[in-house]
Protein backbone atom coordinates (compact mmCIF):
# COMPACT_ATOMS: atom_id res chain seq x y z
CA UNK A 1 0.00 0.00 0.00
CA UNK A 2 1.84 3.15 -1.10
CA UNK A 3 -0.97 5.59 -0.39
CA UNK A 4 0.08 7.67 2.55
CA UNK A 5 -3.48 9.12 3.06
CA UNK A 6 -5.28 5.20 3.86
CA UNK A 7 -5.08 5.18 7.64
CA UNK A 8 -6.45 8.38 7.99
CA UNK A 9 -8.86 8.26 5.63
CA UNK A 10 -10.52 5.03 6.21
CA UNK A 11 -10.32 5.66 9.87
CA UNK A 12 -12.39 8.56 9.32
CA UNK A 13 -14.95 6.86 6.91
CA UNK A 14 -15.65 5.05 9.57
CA UNK A 15 -16.67 7.70 11.59
CA UNK A 16 -20.13 8.70 12.82
CA UNK A 17 -19.45 12.47 12.33
CA UNK A 18 -18.23 12.51 8.94
CA UNK A 19 -19.55 15.95 7.31
CA UNK A 20 -21.04 15.92 3.70
CA UNK A 21 -18.30 18.22 2.81
CA UNK A 22 -15.02 15.44 3.91
CA UNK A 23 -17.26 12.52 2.13
CA UNK A 24 -17.57 14.21 -0.67
CA UNK A 25 -13.24 14.84 -0.77
CA UNK A 26 -13.01 11.25 0.03
CA UNK A 27 -15.09 9.97 -2.80
CA UNK A 28 -12.83 12.24 -5.25
CA UNK A 29 -9.83 10.42 -3.84
CA UNK A 30 -11.15 6.90 -3.24
CA UNK A 31 -12.06 7.96 -7.68
CA UNK A 32 -8.19 8.02 -8.09
CA UNK A 33 -6.76 6.42 -5.85
CA UNK A 34 -6.74 2.34 -6.30
CA UNK A 35 -5.10 1.36 -3.26
CA UNK A 36 -7.60 3.13 -0.80
CA UNK A 37 -10.32 1.79 -2.80
CA UNK A 38 -9.02 -1.59 -2.68
CA UNK A 39 -8.33 -0.91 1.24
CA UNK A 40 -11.90 -0.06 1.78
CA UNK A 41 -13.36 -2.56 -0.37
CA UNK A 42 -11.88 -5.40 1.95
CA UNK A 43 -12.38 -3.29 5.52
CA UNK A 44 -16.26 -2.95 4.51
CA UNK A 45 -16.00 -6.68 3.49
CA UNK A 46 -14.56 -7.74 6.66
CA UNK A 47 -17.18 -5.50 8.08
CA UNK A 48 -19.88 -7.33 6.35
CA UNK A 49 -18.71 -11.24 7.64
CA UNK A 50 -19.08 -10.03 10.67
CA UNK A 51 -22.53 -8.97 10.39
CA UNK A 52 -23.19 -12.33 9.02
CA UNK A 53 -23.66 -13.60 12.58
CA UNK A 54 -26.73 -16.22 12.87
CA UNK A 55 -28.18 -15.38 16.24
CA UNK A 56 -28.05 -18.45 18.33
CA UNK A 57 -30.84 -19.82 20.61
CA UNK A 58 -30.11 -19.51 24.32
CA UNK A 59 -29.49 -23.08 26.26
CA UNK A 60 -32.05 -23.52 28.49
CA UNK A 61 -31.52 -22.09 31.91
CA UNK A 62 -33.83 -21.03 34.74
CA UNK A 63 -33.53 -17.29 34.72
CA UNK A 64 -32.64 -16.38 37.30
CA UNK A 65 -36.13 -17.47 38.63
CA UNK A 66 -35.39 -19.82 41.55
CA UNK A 67 -33.49 -16.93 43.35
CA UNK A 68 -36.32 -14.47 42.66
CA UNK A 69 -39.14 -16.90 43.82
CA UNK A 70 -36.92 -17.83 47.02
CA UNK A 71 -36.57 -14.20 48.07
CA UNK A 72 -39.72 -12.87 47.38
CA UNK A 73 -41.74 -15.45 48.45
CA UNK A 74 -44.18 -14.90 50.94
CA UNK A 75 -43.54 -16.59 54.47
CA UNK A 76 -45.30 -19.05 55.25
CA UNK A 77 -47.89 -18.81 58.74
CA UNK A 78 -45.80 -20.44 61.27
CA UNK A 79 -47.77 -23.74 62.88
CA UNK A 80 -47.13 -25.88 66.81
CA UNK A 81 -45.90 -24.88 69.34
CA UNK A 82 -43.48 -22.77 68.30
CA UNK A 83 -46.01 -20.49 66.65
CA UNK A 84 -47.77 -20.14 69.61
CA UNK A 85 -44.46 -19.53 71.80
CA UNK A 86 -42.01 -17.71 69.68
CA UNK A 87 -43.53 -14.02 70.84
CA UNK A 88 -41.49 -15.31 74.38
CA UNK A 89 -38.50 -14.51 73.81
CA UNK A 90 -39.24 -11.01 72.52
CA UNK A 91 -41.46 -10.57 75.68
CA UNK A 92 -38.21 -11.40 77.56
CA UNK A 93 -35.72 -9.16 75.80
CA UNK A 94 -38.21 -6.26 76.30
CA UNK A 95 -38.68 -7.28 79.82
CA UNK A 96 -34.97 -7.09 80.60
CA UNK A 97 -35.04 -3.88 78.77
CA UNK A 98 -37.31 -2.31 80.95
CA UNK A 99 -35.44 -3.20 84.04
CA UNK A 100 -32.64 -2.25 82.42
CA UNK A 101 -33.58 1.26 81.74
CA UNK A 102 -35.72 1.98 84.55
CA UNK A 103 -32.22 0.87 86.14
CA UNK A 104 -34.33 -1.29 88.63
CA UNK A 105 -32.80 -2.96 91.85
CA UNK A 106 -33.98 -5.37 94.23
CA UNK A 107 -32.48 -5.44 97.46
CA UNK A 108 -33.01 -8.11 99.95
CA UNK A 109 -32.32 -7.81 103.76
CA UNK A 110 -33.49 -9.37 107.21
CA UNK A 111 -37.07 -7.35 107.20
CA UNK A 112 -37.69 -8.74 103.47
CA UNK A 113 -36.84 -7.55 99.93
CA UNK A 114 -37.56 -4.18 98.16
CA UNK A 115 -37.51 -3.57 94.67
CA UNK A 116 -36.33 0.22 94.12
CA UNK A 117 -35.94 2.12 90.81
CA UNK A 118 -33.79 4.22 90.04
CA UNK A 119 -30.03 5.19 91.51
CA UNK A 120 -29.87 6.52 94.81
CA UNK A 121 -30.93 3.88 96.83
CA UNK A 122 -28.53 1.49 94.82
CA UNK A 123 -25.60 4.01 95.12
CA UNK A 124 -26.05 3.87 99.00
CA UNK A 125 -26.51 -0.34 98.61
CA UNK A 126 -23.24 -0.20 97.04
CA UNK A 127 -21.38 2.16 99.46
CA UNK A 128 -22.59 0.39 102.23
CA UNK A 129 -22.00 -3.20 100.51
CA UNK A 130 -18.43 -1.56 99.76
CA UNK A 131 -17.66 0.00 103.55
CA UNK A 132 -18.22 -3.40 104.63
CA UNK A 133 -16.45 -4.86 102.43
CA UNK A 134 -13.25 -2.70 102.65
CA UNK A 135 -13.47 -3.46 106.32
CA UNK A 136 -13.82 -7.06 105.84
CA UNK A 137 -10.86 -7.17 103.72
CA UNK A 138 -8.62 -4.53 106.16
CA UNK A 139 -9.27 -6.94 109.40
CA UNK A 140 -8.17 -9.76 107.10
CA UNK A 141 -5.51 -8.08 105.80
CA UNK A 142 -4.37 -7.45 109.50
CA UNK A 143 -4.93 -10.40 111.16
CA UNK A 144 -2.76 -11.97 107.52
CA UNK A 145 0.30 -9.49 108.52
CA UNK A 146 0.25 -10.65 112.23
CA UNK A 147 0.18 -14.28 111.01
CA UNK A 148 3.22 -13.45 109.20
CA UNK A 149 4.98 -11.87 111.68
CA UNK A 150 4.52 -14.07 114.26
CA UNK A 151 5.79 -17.10 111.47
CA UNK A 152 8.72 -14.75 110.71
CA UNK A 153 9.73 -14.83 114.68
CA UNK A 154 9.05 -18.48 114.87
CA UNK A 155 11.07 -18.87 111.72
CA UNK A 156 14.25 -16.35 113.14
CA UNK A 157 14.54 -18.10 116.24
CA UNK A 158 14.49 -21.98 114.86
CA UNK A 159 16.98 -20.58 112.66
CA UNK A 160 19.72 -18.33 115.27
CA UNK A 161 19.16 -21.58 117.06
CA UNK A 162 19.99 -23.96 114.10
CA UNK A 163 23.16 -21.38 113.30
CA UNK A 164 24.23 -22.15 116.94
CA UNK A 165 24.15 -25.62 117.65
CA UNK A 166 25.65 -26.00 113.97
CA UNK A 167 28.44 -23.62 114.89
CA UNK A 168 28.64 -24.95 118.61
CA UNK A 169 29.51 -28.38 116.84
CA UNK A 170 31.45 -27.51 114.39
CA UNK A 171 33.64 -25.60 117.26
CA UNK A 172 33.86 -29.16 119.65
CA UNK A 173 34.78 -31.19 116.20
CA UNK A 174 37.59 -28.75 115.67
CA UNK A 175 38.93 -29.15 118.72
CA UNK A 176 39.04 -32.91 118.65
CA UNK A 177 40.79 -32.50 115.63
CA UNK A 178 43.61 -30.24 116.69
CA UNK A 179 43.79 -32.34 119.80
CA UNK A 180 44.36 -35.39 117.98
CA UNK A 181 46.55 -33.75 115.57
CA UNK A 182 49.07 -32.52 118.41
CA UNK A 183 49.07 -35.83 120.33
CA UNK A 184 49.57 -37.50 116.93
CA UNK A 185 52.71 -34.71 116.64
CA UNK A 186 53.65 -35.64 120.14
CA UNK A 187 53.94 -39.22 119.62
CA UNK A 188 55.88 -38.88 116.38
CA UNK A 189 58.52 -36.33 117.86
CA UNK A 190 59.21 -38.85 120.95
CA UNK A 191 59.17 -41.36 118.73
CA UNK A 192 61.90 -39.81 116.76
CA UNK A 193 63.64 -38.19 119.88
CA UNK A 194 63.98 -42.01 120.81
CA UNK A 195 65.42 -42.89 117.21
CA UNK A 196 67.81 -40.11 117.95
CA UNK A 197 69.22 -41.20 121.31
CA UNK A 198 69.15 -44.92 120.35
CA UNK A 199 71.87 -43.64 117.54
CA UNK A 200 73.50 -41.22 119.57
CA UNK A 201 74.35 -44.28 122.09
CA UNK A 202 75.78 -46.86 119.05
CA UNK A 203 77.52 -44.12 117.75
CA UNK A 204 78.93 -43.33 121.81
CA UNK A 205 79.22 -47.29 121.94
CA UNK A 206 81.36 -47.63 118.59
CA UNK A 207 83.31 -44.65 119.82
CA UNK A 208 83.98 -46.52 122.79
CA UNK A 209 85.19 -49.58 121.36
CA UNK A 210 87.11 -47.50 119.19
CA UNK A 211 88.86 -46.00 121.77
CA UNK A 212 89.35 -49.55 123.97
CA UNK A 213 91.02 -51.20 120.66
CA UNK A 214 93.03 -47.92 120.44
CA UNK A 215 94.51 -48.51 124.10
CA UNK A 216 94.60 -52.09 123.92
CA UNK A 217 96.70 -51.93 120.50
CA UNK A 218 98.84 -48.69 122.22
CA UNK A 219 99.65 -51.31 124.85
CA UNK A 220 100.48 -54.16 123.00
CA UNK A 221 102.87 -51.61 120.87
CA UNK A 222 104.82 -50.66 124.14
CA UNK A 223 104.87 -54.36 125.67
CA UNK A 224 106.25 -55.03 122.35
CA UNK A 225 109.21 -52.71 122.56
CA UNK B 1 -46.67 0.42 24.45
CA UNK B 2 -43.29 1.10 23.80
CA UNK B 3 -40.44 -0.69 24.30
CA UNK B 4 -39.18 1.49 26.97
CA UNK B 5 -42.29 1.74 28.64
CA UNK B 6 -42.75 -2.10 28.77
CA UNK B 7 -38.90 -2.63 30.08
CA UNK B 8 -40.02 -0.11 32.74
CA UNK B 9 -43.55 -1.42 33.10
CA UNK B 10 -41.34 -4.77 33.68
CA UNK B 11 -39.23 -3.59 35.98
CA UNK B 12 -41.95 -2.32 38.45
CA UNK B 13 -43.78 -5.50 38.96
CA UNK B 14 -40.30 -7.66 39.28
CA UNK B 15 -39.95 -5.43 41.72
CA UNK B 16 -43.10 -6.17 43.50
CA UNK B 17 -42.55 -9.32 43.35
CA UNK B 18 -43.56 -10.83 39.81
CA UNK B 19 -41.65 -13.51 38.99
CA UNK B 20 -43.77 -13.69 35.70
CA UNK B 21 -42.42 -10.02 34.61
CA UNK B 22 -38.66 -10.56 35.68
CA UNK B 23 -39.05 -13.69 33.31
CA UNK B 24 -40.34 -12.12 30.49
CA UNK B 25 -38.01 -9.14 31.42
CA UNK B 26 -34.93 -11.89 30.62
CA UNK B 27 -36.37 -13.19 28.13
CA UNK B 28 -36.33 -10.25 26.38
CA UNK B 29 -32.66 -9.55 26.50
CA UNK B 30 -30.78 -12.83 26.89
CA UNK B 31 -30.65 -13.88 23.35
CA UNK B 32 -28.53 -10.60 22.61
CA UNK B 33 -26.45 -10.79 25.69
CA UNK B 34 -25.97 -14.64 25.37
CA UNK B 35 -24.57 -14.15 21.42
CA UNK B 36 -22.68 -11.26 22.50
CA UNK B 37 -21.23 -13.11 24.80
CA UNK B 38 -20.05 -16.17 22.66
CA UNK B 39 -18.49 -13.25 20.12
CA UNK B 40 -16.90 -11.88 23.30
CA UNK B 41 -15.95 -15.08 25.03
CA UNK B 42 -15.61 -17.42 22.22
CA UNK B 43 -17.62 -20.38 23.36
CA UNK B 44 -21.11 -21.53 24.98
CA UNK B 45 -20.45 -22.44 28.36
CA UNK B 46 -18.04 -18.32 28.76
CA UNK B 47 -21.15 -17.33 27.34
CA UNK B 48 -23.75 -18.67 30.04
CA UNK B 49 -21.64 -17.81 32.72
CA UNK B 50 -21.44 -13.90 31.26
CA UNK B 51 -25.40 -14.17 30.63
CA UNK B 52 -25.86 -15.54 34.32
CA UNK B 53 -23.36 -13.01 36.10
CA UNK B 54 -25.09 -9.92 34.13
CA UNK B 55 -28.45 -10.93 35.29
CA UNK B 56 -27.78 -11.73 38.70
CA UNK B 57 -25.74 -8.21 38.96
CA UNK B 58 -29.43 -6.70 37.24
CA UNK B 59 -31.11 -8.80 39.56
CA UNK B 60 -29.19 -7.42 42.60
CA UNK B 61 -28.86 -3.65 40.96
CA UNK B 62 -33.09 -3.31 39.57
CA UNK B 63 -33.97 -1.07 42.29
CA UNK B 64 -31.05 1.62 41.74
CA UNK B 65 -32.33 1.62 38.07
CA UNK B 66 -33.76 5.02 37.53
CA UNK B 67 -34.79 5.25 34.43
CA UNK B 68 -33.01 8.00 32.94
CA UNK B 69 -31.58 6.27 30.29
CA UNK B 70 -32.89 3.03 28.68
CA UNK B 71 -33.01 -0.01 30.11
CA UNK B 72 -31.19 -1.68 27.27
CA UNK B 73 -28.56 0.82 27.78
CA UNK B 74 -27.91 0.10 31.04
CA UNK B 75 -28.35 -3.59 30.89
CA UNK B 76 -25.69 -3.73 27.63
CA UNK B 77 -23.29 -1.51 30.01
CA UNK B 78 -23.45 -4.14 32.84
CA UNK B 79 -22.70 -7.09 29.97
CA UNK B 80 -19.70 -5.08 29.03
CA UNK B 81 -18.16 -4.59 32.83
CA UNK B 82 -18.87 -8.36 33.26
CA UNK B 83 -17.08 -9.58 30.55
CA UNK B 84 -13.93 -7.55 31.00
CA UNK B 85 -14.43 -9.15 34.10
CA UNK B 86 -14.89 -12.66 33.13
CA UNK B 87 -12.19 -12.39 30.70
CA UNK B 88 -9.58 -11.07 33.35
CA UNK B 89 -11.14 -14.11 35.93
CA UNK B 90 -10.41 -16.49 33.18
CA UNK B 91 -7.10 -15.23 32.36
CA UNK B 92 -5.87 -15.56 35.71
CA UNK B 93 -7.16 -18.55 36.18
CA UNK B 94 -5.31 -19.74 33.02
CA UNK B 95 -2.18 -18.31 34.54
CA UNK B 96 -1.54 -15.73 31.49
CA UNK B 97 -0.24 -12.63 32.59
CA UNK B 98 -2.02 -9.18 31.52
CA UNK B 99 -1.36 -8.65 27.96
CA UNK B 100 -0.72 -4.96 26.42
CA UNK B 101 -3.07 -3.84 23.62
CA UNK B 102 -1.13 -5.05 20.88
CA UNK B 103 -1.27 -9.02 21.93
CA UNK B 104 -4.05 -11.48 21.08
CA UNK B 105 -5.80 -12.75 24.30
CA UNK B 106 -7.66 -15.19 22.67
CA UNK B 107 -9.33 -18.08 22.88
CA UNK B 108 -5.90 -19.67 22.40
CA UNK B 109 -4.97 -18.91 25.89
CA UNK B 110 -7.17 -20.86 27.12
CA UNK B 111 -6.94 -24.25 27.93
CA UNK B 112 -7.05 -26.62 24.67
CA UNK B 113 -9.90 -28.95 25.34
CA UNK B 114 -12.18 -25.98 26.06
CA UNK B 115 -11.71 -24.69 22.73
CA UNK B 116 -12.88 -28.59 21.07
CA UNK B 117 -15.81 -29.13 23.33
CA UNK B 118 -18.22 -30.71 21.18
CA UNK B 119 -21.59 -28.55 22.09
CA UNK B 120 -19.58 -25.49 19.95
CA UNK B 121 -19.07 -27.91 17.29
CA UNK B 122 -22.60 -29.01 17.40
CA UNK B 123 -24.20 -25.12 18.50
CA UNK B 124 -21.99 -23.20 16.47
CA UNK B 125 -22.95 -22.67 12.81
CA UNK B 126 -19.52 -22.87 10.67
CA UNK B 127 -20.46 -19.09 10.23
CA UNK B 128 -20.44 -18.15 13.60
CA UNK B 129 -17.65 -20.68 14.60
CA UNK B 130 -15.71 -18.81 11.74
CA UNK B 131 -16.78 -14.97 13.33
CA UNK B 132 -15.50 -16.13 16.64
CA UNK B 133 -12.50 -17.62 15.50
CA UNK B 134 -11.09 -14.57 13.57
CA UNK B 135 -12.94 -12.42 16.77
CA UNK B 136 -10.65 -13.96 19.37
CA UNK B 137 -7.30 -12.96 17.21
CA UNK B 138 -8.37 -9.81 18.53
CA UNK B 139 -6.93 -8.33 22.01
CA UNK B 140 -10.02 -7.69 24.33
CA UNK B 141 -10.15 -4.07 23.93
CA UNK B 142 -10.47 -4.19 20.02
CA UNK B 143 -12.72 -6.96 20.48
CA UNK B 144 -14.85 -5.09 22.58
CA UNK B 145 -14.68 -2.11 20.15
CA UNK B 146 -16.09 -4.09 17.69
CA UNK B 147 -18.69 -5.79 19.08
CA UNK B 148 -20.09 -2.31 20.31
CA UNK B 149 -19.40 -0.77 17.02
CA UNK B 150 -20.47 -3.33 14.78
CA UNK B 151 -23.38 -6.11 16.33
CA UNK B 152 -24.48 -3.18 19.00
CA UNK B 153 -24.50 -0.69 16.25
CA UNK B 154 -23.60 2.20 19.06
CA UNK B 155 -21.49 5.62 18.03
CA UNK B 156 -17.94 6.31 18.68
CA UNK B 157 -19.05 8.75 20.85
CA UNK B 158 -20.92 6.44 23.33
CA UNK B 159 -18.17 3.58 23.02
CA UNK B 160 -15.45 6.26 24.18
CA UNK B 161 -18.47 7.40 26.87
CA UNK B 162 -19.08 3.39 27.99
CA UNK B 163 -15.35 2.34 28.12
CA UNK B 164 -13.77 5.75 29.58
CA UNK B 165 -11.61 6.46 26.86
CA UNK B 166 -11.37 9.56 24.05
CA UNK B 167 -13.19 8.76 20.87
CA UNK B 168 -10.25 8.95 19.10
CA UNK B 169 -8.58 5.97 20.29
CA UNK B 170 -11.85 4.15 19.76
CA UNK B 171 -11.55 5.06 16.12
CA UNK B 172 -8.18 3.98 16.16
CA UNK B 173 -9.15 0.51 17.94
CA UNK B 174 -12.02 0.16 15.70
CA UNK B 175 -9.77 0.58 12.77
CA UNK B 176 -7.00 -1.44 13.78
CA UNK B 177 -9.24 -4.15 14.52
CA UNK B 178 -10.38 -4.12 11.03
CA UNK B 179 -7.26 -4.27 9.85
CA UNK B 180 -6.38 -7.56 11.70
CA UNK B 181 -9.61 -9.02 11.13
CA UNK B 182 -8.92 -8.90 7.10
CA UNK B 183 -5.20 -10.19 7.77
CA UNK B 184 -6.71 -13.01 9.91
CA UNK B 185 -9.43 -13.39 6.40
CA UNK B 186 -6.43 -13.46 3.70
CA UNK B 187 -4.12 -16.18 6.12
CA UNK B 188 -7.18 -18.08 6.45
CA UNK B 189 -7.66 -17.94 2.58
CA UNK B 190 -3.93 -18.45 1.86
CA UNK B 191 -3.91 -21.58 4.17
CA UNK B 192 -7.32 -23.29 2.94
Amino acid sequence: MSCPKTAYLLQEYFSDSLSAQAGAEFDKHLAQCRECRAELDTLLHTRQELLSWQEQRVPHWDRGLELFKREHAATPPATGWFARWQWAPTAASFAMLCLLLLNTSVSVSDSGFAIVFGGAAERAEIDRSLATFEAQQLAEFESLIRRFEARQDSNNVQFLQAVMEQTQQSTAESLDRIYAYFEEQRLRDLQDMQLGYQQLADSDYATLRSLQELAQFVSYRDSAR
Amino acid sequence: MSVIDEDEALIVAALAGSPHAWEKLVKRYECRIFNQGLRLMGNPSDAMDLLQEVFLGVYRNLHRFRGDAKFSSWLFRIAHNKAIDLSRRKRLLAGTPPNAEGEADSLESLPADRQQEPEISLMHSELNQRIIKRLSQLPLAQRLVVELKVFQSMTFEEIADMQDISENTAKTRFYAALKKLKQTTEDEHVLS
